[in-house]
């Protein structure tokens, strides 16, 4: 009997257990569910170097300039700043307003624990953080070399053991209490996208000397949510930000976007709770948004095939209300030659690699047939890519490839040694290290794959000991000039130019072009340097992908966007939409 | 030898094995690892950027004393900050240590539980069709990877069936449950079998002993012999396998806390292991070790407990 009892006790446990372990969804909650594929680094603007951490510091921090949400190709709008700067003749001195009346976020660090109103001074601060060698900020990159003055005071500062942030930078100034003033040491018309990324947010130095190391973890801006405090987890709750300024959803915008003004007005943000899940495998992930627990995911490589059929969802998926959205990325995937290594000084093994290399195939076996053929290295939806323009080295053709081979002073492959191909440790780059060793074969090429770990791949890059690798780059700003200046000879490894191309010519090009303003002209010689870099091989040049993402009906105002990282203040959650749809499900 | 003693003289141990520890993580970070400043200053990296970085982690100060900074480290327990996420270790572990063990330790003692009774169970039936069954089963479930259980349980269970979360972690009792019990059950699946592989042939060894004979000459019953005799003496071989399993908690389950979204210290041992993290590294290095060296002791002392002829010397 006693026996009988224990069991009894024991199976009414597990069942209560069991019946309680999946939760039921509450669609009436205005509640926005998101996956972070990527393990978030932290909440400090000037370390936000990866687009996951960028994504999450835009929720609660905020800069000078945003990109207009509902206008393609990006368009640069105010944000903290009052309107667009006042620029002078020789593009050298900006003048910004800033908005009156903005608040940080309440917190312990000011005094009775409300945020105070920001000022140009907080924006200085924030950039002199930025700069100052002992915050070994990854994002000094944007304004190294930029500001008059800004160089000098950081290497001043840089070994001595306390940095006087009131020393006054010629090139970064507060004139009054809203007033800010860049003086630019060369014109840099790129500098304007800058000021709309995360690294150049505006800061309290209160808070940042409140929590000194552990600022990256307390999070305290301008922006529309609030998070108090980053516990490195799996689920990050961010709440709305109930001293965010008046800010509302634009009215206008472009054909594409048309049908994407129906909250135009409403005060943002427009909802009331943000839940990120970070989750970096990608069946969950894919699981939860099919159980309509995400509202948009990006769709996995493998489930690929089962999804998408001739550009079209499933019946499946489309029969729970879900959309699809196809949009170009601002980004290159290329396979890099280091040119500290003489052998690829030769044009002709460079011009028989790339033309021995199956772009199509390549697109089905690892972009589901969905990238564009990259012709040379700026992508498309960019000034500077001519669309007509084809790569004469690119397309399979195994026989020109043969002979361009025999003319490099290799027939068949004699005499060429064995080249190593450095691939980060994935299972997919393995299969692309693999994909690509087989197609050199094809002509005699031998390649050998080595796969390293990121960090020893990234240090391999960086101390210039690879032969050849595989890389792709995504756009900081929408200027064909981020894609450039990896070709750029100064920014040599350990800068951003893995490949140590180091042409006089078209670095002079590359300096003329940075200087000029947007005009037809610069665009004709962004052409012209896109179209030296495609005949002189100077990578093989592989694909530039296209995002496929789903979302659910009741999602509003989602589209994908590669720069708009500020982008969860304008979505939206139809409650009742959703109630609908979950019954689908 | 007096219990006390012996642990104490035990515990010493910790210090040379502290200082081979401390020795061999420095080599490995030293000379095999990657610089960590080419991860932690991204893709627009320069060389001045890196050295001031190596200034500022100290990595630019001589080997003897980055080795002595090591050494201090694991005597004093203060881990210092991740250099990734700048929080101060202890409390990334304490964080981290809550999930884990929410995970680790029903696992551990349901599959202890579950593997002993199974074994004691075919045991009692050795040679007979159960035991063949359960051999088969075994070996069978066994044999198919820890990432396939993963990939299919939260599929058909979670997705398909809807009986428990997908994947997700909240704090605190009972918010958790929802999200623990799947990958319980399922490293379930996966570990009981070589877990009851063991303890049968440990009870078997014991089974065919004189005492079992005897016992069943003298007219003692099969599950009186099983319980009472059997099993307190096939006991010192299973604490001792169970015990060292116990330190292996705390690091956590690598691939259940990838998939399952959950917070724990394999998750954070990983993060450090991709991004050079070397502060964390060392510390999860160092008190692994240490948990090995105290659960060894514990199994020591518990040895004597449950065999009194047994003497720590």
């Amino acid at each position: 009997m006693k026996m009988r009892n224990i069991l009894l006790v024991l199976t009414l446990v597990a069942a209560s257990v069991l019946t309680g372990c999946a939760k039921k969804q509450d669609a009436s909650e205005r509640v926005l569910n998101i996956v972070s594929p990527a393990e978030i680094k932290g909440f400090d603007p000037a370390m936000a170097d990866d687009l996951y951490s960028g994504r999450e510091i835009a929720k609660i921090y905020e800069s000078l300039l945003a990109y207009h949400w509902l206008k393609v190709p990006y368009e640069l709008i105010p944000n903290l700043a009052e309107a667009m700067p006042e620029i002078s003749k020789d593009g050298i001195t900006y003048t910004f307003k800033i908005k009156k009346g903005v608040v940080f976020q309440d917190d312990a660090a000011f005094s009775n624990g409300k945020g105070r109103e920001i000022e140009a001074a907080d924006f200085v601060y924030s950039l002199k953080r930025l700069a100052d060698a002992k915050t070994t900020a990854n994002g000094w990159w944007v304004l190294d070399g930029k500001l008059v003055g800004l160089n000098e005071w950081r290497d001043k500062y840089a070994k001595l053991p306390t940095t006087n942030y009131d020393e006054e930078v010629a090139g970064l100034k507060a004139i009054d209490k809203y007033t800010l003033q860049f003086k630019l040491a060369k014109p840099f018309p790129q500098f304007l996208y800058t000021l709309a990324m995360g690294f150049t947010s505006v800061v309290s130095k209160e808070v940042v000397a409140k929590y000194g190391q552990e600022f990256i973890n307390h999070p305290v801006g301008t922006g529309p949510y609030i998070l108090p405090k980053f516990d490195q987890g799996k689920r990050i709750v961010y709440t709305k930000n109930p001293t965010f300024r008046e800010k509302f959803y634009p009215s206008d915008a472009s054909p594409e976007y048309k049908d994407l003004l129906t909250d135009a007005g409403k005060r943002l943000p427009l909802v009331d709770k943000l839940i990120v899940n970070v989750i970096v495998e990608s069946q969950p992930g894919w699981l939860k948004f099919n159980k309509g627990e995400i509202d948009y995911y990006s769709i996995p490589k493998d489930n690929f095939a089962t999804a998408v059929k001739d550009n079209k969802l499933s019946a499946e998926l489309s029969g729970k209300g879900i959309d699809l959205m196809i949009s170009p990325m601002l980004d290159l995937t290329y396979t890099g030659f280091n040119y500290e290594n003489k052998l690829f000084h030769n044009i002709k093994l460079r011009r028989a690699m790339s033309l021995a290399f199956d772009e199509k195939k390549s697109n089905q076996l690892f972009y589901n047939n969905t990238s564009f053929y990259a012709q040379g290295a700026i992508p498309p939806g960019i000034a500077g890519q001519n669309k007509d323009f084809k790569n004469p080295y690119k397309g399979f053709d195994l026989v020109a490839a043969k002979k361009m081979l025999s003319e490099a002073g290799y027939p068949e492959g004699k005499g060429l040694p064995e080249i190593i191909y450095d691939i980060p440790d994935s299972t997919t780059s393995r299969q692309m290290g693999e994909y690509f060793q087989k197609q050199m074969e094809q002509i005699g090429i031998k390649i050998k794959v080595s796969a390293s770990p990121w960090p020893e791949f990234q240090a391999k890059l960086k101390k210039r000991d690879v032969q050849m690798f595989g890389a792709a780059w995504g756009a900081d700003y929408p200027d064909a000039e981020n894609f450039l200046q990896l070709f750029y000879g100064p920014n040599s490894s350990p800068g951003s130019n893995s490949t140590n191309y180091n042409e006089p010519a078209f670095n002079k090009q590359f300096e003329v072009a940075t200087k000029m303003q947007d005009s037809p002209v610069r665009t004709g010689l962004y052409e012209k340097m896109n179209k030296t870099l495609a005949e002189d091989v100077v990578v093989i040049f592989n694909m530039h992908r296209q995002a496929y993402t789903v979302r659910h009906g009741w999602l509003r105002n989602y589209h994908n966007s590669d720069l708009n990282n500020d982008i969860y203040q304008y979505l939206n959650v139809d409650t009742a939409k959703k109630e609908e749809l979950l019954k689908k499900f | 030898m007096n219990m006390y003693s012996y642990i104490i003289r035990r515990l010493l141990y910790v210090i040379p094995v502290l200082l081979g520890v401390c020795f061999i993580i420095f080599i490995i970070f030293n000379v095999v690892a990657p610089d960590p400043a080419y991860v932690l200053l991204g893709r627009h990296a320069t060389i001045e950027q890196i050295n001031q970085l190596h200034r500022e982690l100290g990595t630019d100060l001589p080997f003897w004393n980055q080795y002595l900074n090591t050494v201090k480290t694991a005597f004093t327990f203060d881990f210092g900050s991740s250099w990734s996420s700048k929080q101060q270790i202890s409390e990334m572990i304490k964080a981290g240590a809550g999930p884990s063990l929410t995970l680790t330790v029903p696992l551990f003692i349901i599959t202890f539980i579950v593997s002993i009774s199974i074994a004691l169970l075919v045991s009692f039936y050795r040679g007979g069709f159960i035991d063949k069954f359960v051999l088969l089963l075994s070996i069978a479930m066994m044999s198919i990877s820890s990432l396939a259980y993963i990939l299919f349980g939260q599929w058909f269970f979670a997705y398909k069936l809807g009986w428990f979360e997908i994947a997700g972690y909240e704090a605190g009792f009972p918010n958790f449950i929802p999200y623990t019990v799947l990958p319980v059950l399922l490293y379930l699946a996966f570990s009981w079998g070589p877990d009851t592989r063991f303890y049968r042939s440990m009870i078997l060894d014991e089974v065919y002993q004189d005492y079992v004979r005897t016992a069943r000459a003298k007219g003692v019953g099969e599950l009186s012999i099983m319980f009472k005799h059997v099993l307190k003496n096939a006991m010192v071989p299973i604490l001792t396998y169970g015990i060292i399993q116990i330190p292996m908690l705390f690091l956590g389950l690598l691939l259940a806390e990838s998939f399952f979204g959950i917070p724990g210290l394999g998750n954070i041992t990983i993060k450090a292991l991709n991004t050079s993290d070397f502060p964390v590294i060392k510390a999860m290095t160092i008190l692994s070790a240490l948990a090995f060296i105290v659960f060894g002791v514990i199994t020591d002392v518990l040895y004597t407990i449950v065999d009194p002829r047994m003497k720590l010397k």
